[in-house]
């Protein structure tokens, strides 16, 4: 899998600043993310600390659960970001597609299969009584957008991308553009996935993470920071394992933080 | 590259495949027939039409069960033929939007029935151990699958990007390719989207929601239930004006603007009042640099649904107050294509803009005293200067292109 999208976005207008950022990766929350790690879970992750609501909660899965925690995150660092007009607030979000979750189709299965074989017709006709009624909304890949914006009154500009690895990295890049050219004010920009459990099946140890930024117009006399190229996903990867559509904001966060994205 | 603000972005290039059969010439005819293309499912599903392509599409080597795929590479094809662009351009752009609708019955069948348990769960290490050994998954379920298949086809170095916007998916691609020509990033965007969900575990999600109408769709009526659904594909090829000039393309329409928003309301129901909605069309209209006056037609998202259709129909009424604009959606002839919708409707809008009319409002009969907008129940001869393509997806997600009609069309 390599990268799409050249890392290119000319003729911006305004320069942009990084206000805040969040990371939730298999080496630690905040801060603790930011040095080693090894596949696996985000340590101590505890989705009722980020989200509230209970009936939301029930409709996220791993993934969603953890971006809409790291986009509250994020802008939990930024004093103030609700005084931007929800109109002018965006949200960009790379996620992978979600199957939705098996087990909600267990009762429709066993249903189908009174005779210990499979049938289709008795699955439609029996089958459809068993199944959540949300079935559907719980596995919609843009869940982290329908989520934390309403969480966060976030009306602005906004897209979803389901591009692999550079899901992440075109969010972040789309997200900086929409600042830049003066179509938000405010936006946060980020990916999430989880493929915790998946490692024989994708042949390559996992992880689960997620991390945003939060994108704002710079200081007039500020010269603001470049995103500059997506940055190499084997080594963030190598540590943590396969991330998906967070990898890239996993990394460029982990470099950001470094102080090296900060030089232009 | 700076690109002077006057060289604007033209569509030069369209492919379609729908419920009307393959083709944007198919789709034309059965719009400006009023034509209802729904044909009824014969499967065990509570669903009585569907709107799927009549016509045998090709079947993709590399994509062996992934009919939206092969409805995406018919539609680029049409789409890229009729822009009569050479077979590859390094300098183009590819942004396409899709949905989730890869999961078969012979995957439920084989993929997840095996390994569920007698306690009601299933045994997730078996299924990665058995998908793993015997299917190409997950790398079947990747939607830029076919995005980037379409950058291999043509040769594109440009940027890309797939958009899983739901609903509002492929006028979010269509968006970016867009603002990919107004940066300089390219100079060609083939842009659109591709779906299908109709077979019984596509349509059994929206069965469990309840929102597929048990007759058909009536879109904008006082007795609508829900929409049908459809399959297609819509592509476009975007260039900015100059270039398509200096190569002495035929320009169908300006992609004028784009806008986007987020209802910021509810996961499934769309901000009641259409807040999202109208925020969605203002952008468009100021992107475009053009005023509400300007815009003669708008095509609805228009799904058919109560709560939809009189959102919608409230932030038309407040972004164009007294004045009675025209509205209709092509999903009571088509269906809904789901993350196609935006692309196939931008297609009828342009296809509008081109031929002079305003596409009926198929199955809509009786008029709902409490949607205060212009139906049109039937095709309406007006040719139209500027159109809204209005879709709006599950999650709030929102996305209005606006369309111009060129001196040139």
């Amino acid at each position: 899998m390599t990268p799409m999208s050249p890392p290119y976005r000319p003729a911006l207008r305004r320069p942009v600043r990084v206000a805040a950022w969040s990371l939730f990766c298999p080496a630690g929350i905040g801060e603790a993310g930011l040095d080693g790690g090894q596949p696996g879970k985000v340590p101590a992750f505890k989705a009722r600390a980020w989200v509230k609501d209970r009936k939301s909660l029930k409709l996220m899965g791993r993934s969603v659960q953890l971006g809409v925690a790291a986009v509250r995150a994020a802008l939990d660092g930024v004093a103030g970001w609700d005084d931007v007009a929800p109109s002018r607030r965006g949200i960009f979000v790379g996620a992978s597609p979600q199957l939705g979750d098996p087990d909600d189709l267990s009762y429709a299965l066993k249903a189908a299969s009174p005779t210990g074989t499979f049938d289709l017709q008795k699955f439609a006709e029996d089958g459809i009584d068993l199944i959540h009624p949300l079935w559907l909304v719980r596995g919609l890949s843009n869940n982290v957008v329908g989520f934390a914006s309403a969480f966060h009154d976030l009306q602005g500009v906004n897209s979803n991308y389901c591009d692999g690895r550079l899901s992440g990295w075109n969010a972040l890049t789309e997200g900086y553009a929409a600042v830049a050219e003066g179509r938000a004010d405010i936006v946060v920009a980020g990916g999430a996935d989880a493929f915790v459990g998946a490692d024989e099946l994708l042949g390559v140890p996992c992880g689960e993470a997620a991390a945003f930024v939060v994108f704002q117009p710079a200081d007039a006399d500020a010269s603001g920071i470049e995103l500059g190229a997506c940055p190499d996903l084997s080594g963030v990867e190598g540590a943590l394992g396969y991330l998906g559509a967070a990898a890239a904001p996993v990394a460029w966060v982990r470099q950001f933080a470094d102080g090296a994205a900060q030089d232009i | 590259m700076t690109i002077p603000s006057d060289d604007v972005v033209v569509v030069t290039g369209m492919g379609a495949v729908t419920a009307a059969g393959l083709g944007v010439e198919a789709l034309h005819a059965a719009l400006v027939s009023d034509r209802f293309c729904g044909t009824p499912w014969q499967g065990a599903l509570p669903v009585p039409v569907v709107g799927s392509c009549p016509e045998p599409v090709a079947e993709h080597p590399d994509f062996p069960d992934d009919r939206k795929a092969w409805l995406a590479f018919a539609a680029a094809d049409e789409a890229w033929r009729s822009a009569g662009l050479p077979p590859s351009v390094a300098s183009c752009a590819v942004f396409l939007g899709t949905g989730l609708s890869s999961v078969t019955p012979e995957e439920l069948e084989t993929d997840l029935y095996p390994h569920l348990g007698a306690d009601g769960r299933f045994d997730r290490a078996a299924m990665g151990r058995d998908l793993a050994a015997h299917h190409g998954a997950p790398r079947r379920h990747m939607p830029a699958r076919v995005t980037a298949a379409l950058r291999k086809k043509v040769a594109a170095v440009g940027p890309s990007g797939t958009s899983f916007s739901a609903c509002a998916a492929a006028a979010q691609a269509i968006g970016e390719g867009l603002l990919a020509l107004r940066r300089g990033e390219a100079d060609v965007a083939l842009v659109g989207g591709h779906d299908s969900m109709i077979h019984p575990l596509g349509m059994l999600s929206f069965v469990v929601l309840g929102a597929l109408s048990p007759t058909r769709c009536r879109p904008f009526d006082s007795s609508r239930d829900g929409f049908m659904i459809g399959e297609g594909a819509g592509m476009l090829v975007l260039e900015r004006a100059s270039s398509a000039r200096a190569r002495g393309a035929t320009i169908l329409a300006e992609l004028a603007g784009v806008g986007s928003s987020v209802d910021a309301w509810n996961a499934t129901a769309p901000h009641p009042e259409g807040a999202g909605a109208e925020l969605s069309m203002r952008r468009a209209l100021r992107s475009a640099g053009l005023a509400p006056e300007a815009v003669d037609y708008v095509n609805c998202h228009g799904t058919g649904t109560p709560l939809g259709d009189r959102a919608e129909s409230l932030a038309v009424t407040r972004l164009f107050g007294e004045r009675a604009v025209p509205v209709s959606t092509i999903k009571g002839a088509v269906g809904h294509t789901i993350a196609a919708a935006g692309a196939v409707e931008a297609v009828a809008s342009v296809l509008a803009l081109q031929h002079g009319f305003l596409p009926g409002c198929v199955g809509h009969g009786a008029v709902d005293s409490e949607l205060p907008v212009d139906v049109v129940a039937s095709r309406r001869s007006l040719a139209p200067a500027v159109a809204l393509s209005n879709s709006f997806g599950f999650g709030g997600q929102n996305c209005t292109l606006a369309f111009r009609r060129t001196s040139a069309t």
